[in-house]
């Protein structure tokens, strides 16, 4: 499924990951750029508030960010094993 | 110095438009947090604050989110309250590694401040202990940071405090 492409390259690498671990991307916002859903989003989800996350489009610190987005990912997909 | 750290918030109104929220705490300057969304009626900031001290960071992220969103109360700043697979992330071992640790120093590890079926520490302790056992060294600013959480936790269920149950029982609680 097409989506647009995060204008920083570091945060599109950080969506690609959470795709590939089976979260969702829905694109949006003004300062938001969008939001990345967790697949286990139900009552037993451990990601707490992280189980939506908004990305931002312009943040204060790109690499940064994009390093907080994967924390959400990695936290979330190795606590289920 | 960078200083990371987690404000979990109470909406005082839960349907409010998340959305909308975002957009405020974006020009109120919190584009330096990544911001939880996933729990209807809260709201997590995951700061990534530049500043000249942990105090500082904690500061101006408080004032920033204070002025974006007025009525919302902050229930938690973490990591303070951690279970052990916190911990074990928070050093890279695994949680099974993390586990051993602290069976096989049963006598030193650090008392959970709940026990049970879930145990929970406070974070601040477990990264003394470690430091003091020099294997697992942890950067001063995580520490700076770790200690100042557990001091805000502790600021705001200090207002619950009844100064008569603390003079009758103080002497116990050491």
């Amino acid at each position: 499924m097409a989506r647009p492409i995060h204008p920083r390259k570091e945060i599109e690498e950080a969506l690609r990951y959470a795709e590939e671990h089976g979260w969702r991307i829905e694109p949006g916002g003004g300062h938001a750029w969008g939001r990345i859903y967790c697949p286990y989003n139900d009552p037993e989800c451990r990601c707490g508030e992280f189980c939506i996350t908004s990305i931002w489009r312009t943040p204060r610190n790109a690499s940064n960010h994009a390093k907080a987005l994967r924390r959400v990912v990695v936290r979330c997909s190795h606590l289920e094993d | 110095m960078e200083y990371t750290f987690t404000l979990r918030y109470k909406l005082a109104d839960g349907d409010q438009e998340p959305d909308e929220l975002v957009e405020r705490l974006a020009e109120a300057g919190c584009d330096d947090a990544l911001v939880g969304i996933g729990q209807r009626g809260y709201l997590a900031l995951e700061f990534n604050r530049e500043a000249q001290s942990a105090l500082e960071a904690f500061q101006t992220a408080l004032a920033d989110v204070r002025s974006a969103i007025p009525d919302a109360a902050l229930v938690e700043a973490a990591p303070d309250f951690v279970g052990l697979s916190d911990v074990a992330d928070l050093i890279g071992v695994t949680r099974q590694n993390m586990r051993k640790l602290m069976l096989s120093h049963a006598d030193t590890f650090p008392p959970p401040v709940h026990g049970g079926s879930t145990l929970i520490w406070h974070l601040d302790d477990v990264l003394d202990w470690l430091n003091a056992r020099g294997r697992y060294p942890v950067a001063e600013t995580t520490i700076e940071t770790v200690r100042l959480l557990r001091q805000l936790n502790l600021a705001r269920e200090a207002r619950h405090l009844k100064p008569d149950v603390v003079q009758t029982l103080d002497t116990y609680l050491v």
